[in-house]
């Protein structure tokens, strides 16, 4: 186990560096100067020292080596620069926004197993039957429909029309809770029913396929009820796609959450992540490419041993 | 009404030793002002404002600094709330108007002395002085500082304090722009105790300075809370103590424009700046008042005359009589944009009123090709922002070119690729033009002076350039208008551009907000603007 362990953060490591050494080339590759498109994106055009004043501030003068190095050697130390956008330190930007795009993972994921979960089992438990039909279908929509419109059409009819809640914005859990619910509620949702279409789907295959396992036709010989065969024997073995899903959502959580962040106006990672794209807000995109890298490897970690635990098959091999 | 303005005249001009002079070369040129013009004295006294409420706006980005001199500022609207200006512009864009500076004179060609309103506090409570004016403007110069706004300061040479409310800037040569930068990102006054005390904390969570409204929480992303100013200078100084008449404002970052409509019309924002696409769908809706007032930006296509077909000026010329500037404003800006003749707006103090909008003209075009020799037509490159309606607007424009021969291949980038291509002048024709005009040189330099930092693609134009220079050097302001007119007039006739509109912008109110006054607005700009604070109706939304 322990040279499991140690191969694994070895190969992230390796990972690890290539993914920062491309990123920062690939950075420097795009065409044109940051900071001069956006100076002049306000009329404020300034003289040479001007720029080169904030050039400096923000770690861009210099060679390409020179400004890697200088990135690197802070950034291990915790000093991950100043975003060009909003001229705020990128760690401070991190930790304010890491909380919400969280929130709206585990909110979106509460949802999912919520709805996903149950409907998957259903489904399976009554195969062919008309509930299937419906609830499949229903899944198949919550798969197939774009974010972008069951936001805007939730936005309309719940902030617009009935006015019962906001269309828009963040409110912090500490500063208020009830307000912080309100405004996570459409958000969360919209993420947790894409989530939750995916999961019925897999739940139910899934399931499906164990219940025509021979463990499970032993089960049935001794007696037991269909409800203590599903709960007790089918369920467990089942879950290792459900895992695989989750992984996947959670390391593709800041891609998701970009939309809906920017629809809901939640200040949240994914936005900051394509806005600095946007504006070649170098600072912010090497902290995020960095970041998801690692999100990426640890969760990949974590499935694995989830793997392991729930099927001692995978363990034994 | 007239009570009114007797007080405030009273209550300023007591005050007053001297006046704006920025066209005046000596001191004995002076004259005494009658500070009963200036916008923000106008008070109505049939208006009857309501103190209470909090003002709910959104912008689509969040404020950044809140230091005006350390980039990036992305809401210069927000920042106005809580900061204030020496000098404000006037309803012509010019630097005229005196607001924290009492008086601006220069007292020889390199010399300016400026005296400051006696008895006003910054938010922190300490005086606005000529020492502590003295500095922040050192603070700015000290390149350790990283202040972007070092390079607008570059023509000064010594500040002299020479009273209490008093300070001497000697120049290193003429500065004609000076009153200029006192009403741009550098004249903003601040706390430079506050400033020299904690820099990081002032551009990002406690600015400290003399505007209507205090920064209470800063939540980046999200939202700015600002609460009332008690102590704001100019409601005492003008006796009206309820001044200004909100609790306070919370300004929320939403960037996508549906959903800051959605939460317009779902009562949850008081006022919302209207992006063109939404312009007719609240324009006729009567639950809502919709204001439309002139912008300061101008909109161009720009030519590089240095190399390629489009240095030939019949080429540019075809080009630009082949473009419907009308068309184009009622089919791509929803009627938002007036039709351009130049650079600088039409209400702008440095336009050439004599100059005429080119004419919409395709056998014009079609003649000039073929004296050309491109009878049989042409294909030009360049490139646009990637925005849709930059996109929308190109998409025209190339229609309208094909009907006279010219195939223009567009290239859709991101403002870094565009500012790329252009600044290795890779391109034949390509968006250009200027946003918020003030001072004459800033766009004028920019664009056509080699020294400035967008005037790529040019040909070399020495006597453009000498004029640009002279301008740049004259502090007589009635001579600079003749001379950027001059100017304005010169690159309209070498169709260095095609000039397409200067814009409209729409904002939409609650009926429940009061104080609005479209026509002083019109008149006087930010200097009614930054004065004259709205209220709600019943002292609360809704």
């Amino acid at each position: 186990m322990l040279q499991f362990l140690f191969q694994r953060i070895m190969h992230a490591s390796i990972v690890l560096c290539i993914v920062v050494v491309v990123s920062f080339a690939a950075v420097q590759m795009m065409p044109g100067d940051a900071l001069l498109a956006a100076i002049e994106a306000t009329g404020e055009a300034t003289d040479s020292r001007g720029l080169e004043a904030v050039r400096k501030l923000y770690g861009q003068d210099g060679s390409a080596w020179q400004q890697f190095w200088r990135w690197l050697g802070k950034f291990v130390q915790g000093d991950w620069g100043l975003s060009m956008g909003s001229g705020q330190a990128v760690s401070d930007m991190f930790l304010q926004r890491a909380p919400v795009t969280l929130e709206l993972f585990f909110g979106g994921l509460l949802w999912a197993l919520a709805i996903g979960v149950p409907v998957g089992m259903i489904c399976a438990f009554r195969r062919g039957s008309a509930l299937d039909t419906w609830l499949s279908s229903g899944s198949l929509l919550g798969i197939a429909l774009p974010p972008t419109f069951e936001a805007l059409a939730l936005i309309y009819l719940f902030a617009v029309i009935f006015k019962i809640l906001p269309p828009a914005g963040y409110v912090p859990f500490h500063q208020d809770p009830w307000g912080n619910i309100q405004s996570m509620l459409m958000p969360t949702f919209v993420i947790g029913s894409h989530l939750a279409g995916v999961l019925a789907r897999y739940v139910r295959s899934s399931l499906l396929d164990n219940l025509r396992q021979d463990f499970i036709r032993t089960a049935r010989s001794k007696g037991l009820s269909e409800a203590q065969i599903l709960l007790r024997h089918a369920v467990k073995p089942s879950m290792i796609p459900i895992v695989t899903v989750l992984g996947f959502a959670f390391g593709g959580m800041l891609a998701g959450a970009f939309i809906i962040e920017v629809i809901f106006a939640l200040p949240g990672i994914g936005r900051m992540a394509v806005n600095a794209i946007f504006e070649k807000d170098f600072p912010v995109i090497q902290a995020v490419l960095v970041v998801t890298a690692i999100n990426v490897l640890v969760v990949n970690f974590l499935v694995d041993i989830a793997y392991a635990v729930l099927d001692p098959r995978i363990r034994i091999r | 009404m007239k009570q009114n303005r007797r007080r405030v005249i009273g209550t300023l001009a007591g005050a007053a030793g001297a006046t704006m002079l920025p066209s005046t070369r000596d001191a004995s040129a002076q004259s005494v002002p009658n500070l009963a013009d200036q916008a923000y004295t106008r008070l109505d006294a049939a208006e009857k404002p309501v103190r209470g409420g909090i003002l709910r706006l959104a912008t689509s980005l969040y404020i950044g600094n809140m230091n005006p001199n350390r980039w990036p500022v992305n809401d210069w609207v927000s920042l106005s709330y809580f900061h204030e200006k020496f000098v404000l512009n006037d309803g012509a864009y010019r630097p005229t108007v005196p607001y924290l500076a009492e008086s601006l004179v220069r007292d020889n060609p390199k010399s300016i002395v400026m005296t400051l309103r006696p008895g006003i506090q910054f938010q922190d409570g300490t005086p606005l002085t000529a020492e502590g004016v003295k500095a922040v403007f050192e603070w700015i110069r000290k390149p350790d500082n990283a202040a972007w706004t070092i390079g607008t300061l570059a023509d000064l040479d010594t500040i002299e304090v020479i009273g209490p409310l008093k300070l001497r800037f000697n120049l290193k040569s003429p500065w004609a722009s000076f009153e200029g930068m006192l009403s741009g990102a550098t004249g903003y006054a601040l706390s430079a105790a506050a400033l020299q005390q904690d820099p990081k904390r002032f551009e990002s969570t406690a600015p400290v300075g003399l505007g209507p409204y205090i920064v209470e929480e800063a939540s980046p992303g999200n939202f700015l809370k600002l609460k009332r100013n008690p102590n704001w200078w100019l409601a005492k100084a003008l006796g009206r103590p309820d001044m200004p008449y909100f609790d306070g404002m919370l300004i929320s970052v939403i960037p996508d424009p549906a959903i800051r409509l959605a939460s317009f019309r779902a009562g949850k924002l008081d006022i919302l700046s209207l992006e063109k696409t939404q312009f007719a769908s609240l324009y006729n809706d009567k639950n809502y008042t919709v204001q439309i007032l002139p912008a300061n930006h101008a909109a161009a296509y720009r030519f590089n005359s240095a190399k390629g077909p489009c240095t030939d000026i019949r080429v540019r010329k075809a080009i630009s009589h082949a473009i419907d500037r009308k068309a184009l404003i009622d089919g791509t800006q929803f009627g938002l944009a007036r039709v351009a003749s130049g650079l600088y707006p039409s209400d702008h103090w440095a336009h050439n009123p004599a100059l005429k909008t080119v004419e919409f003209n395709p056998t014009m075009s079609r003649e000039l090709l073929a004296q050309a020799g491109l009878d049989k037509g042409l294909t030009i490159r360049g490139y646009v922002l990637n925005t849709p309606e930059a996109i929308q607007v190109a998409e025209a424009v190339k229609n309208m070119l094909s009907q006279v021969g010219i195939n223009w291949q567009f290239d859709a980038l991101a403002p870094v690729a565009a500012a790329a291509r252009r600044t290795a002048g890779d391109y034949d024709m390509a968006t250009g033009g200027w946003v918020f005009i003030l001072d004459p040189d800033l766009a004028m330099s920019g664009l056509y002076h080699p020294n400035g930092n967008f005037s790529q693609g040019r040909a070399p134009d020495p006597e453009l350039v000498k004029a640009i220079d002279a301008a740049r050097n004259e502090s007589s302001i009635d001579k600079r208008q003749g001379l950027y007119q001059a100017l304005e007039k010169r690159v309209a006739d070498e169709y260095l551009d095609a000039w397409l509109w200067w814009d409209l912008s729409a904002t939409a109110y609650q009926k429940w907000v009061r104080g609005t006054n479209p026509d002083n607005f019109l008149k006087y700009k930010e200097s009614w603007w930054f004065t004259h604070p709205l209220w709600f109706a019943d002292g609360k939304p809704g």
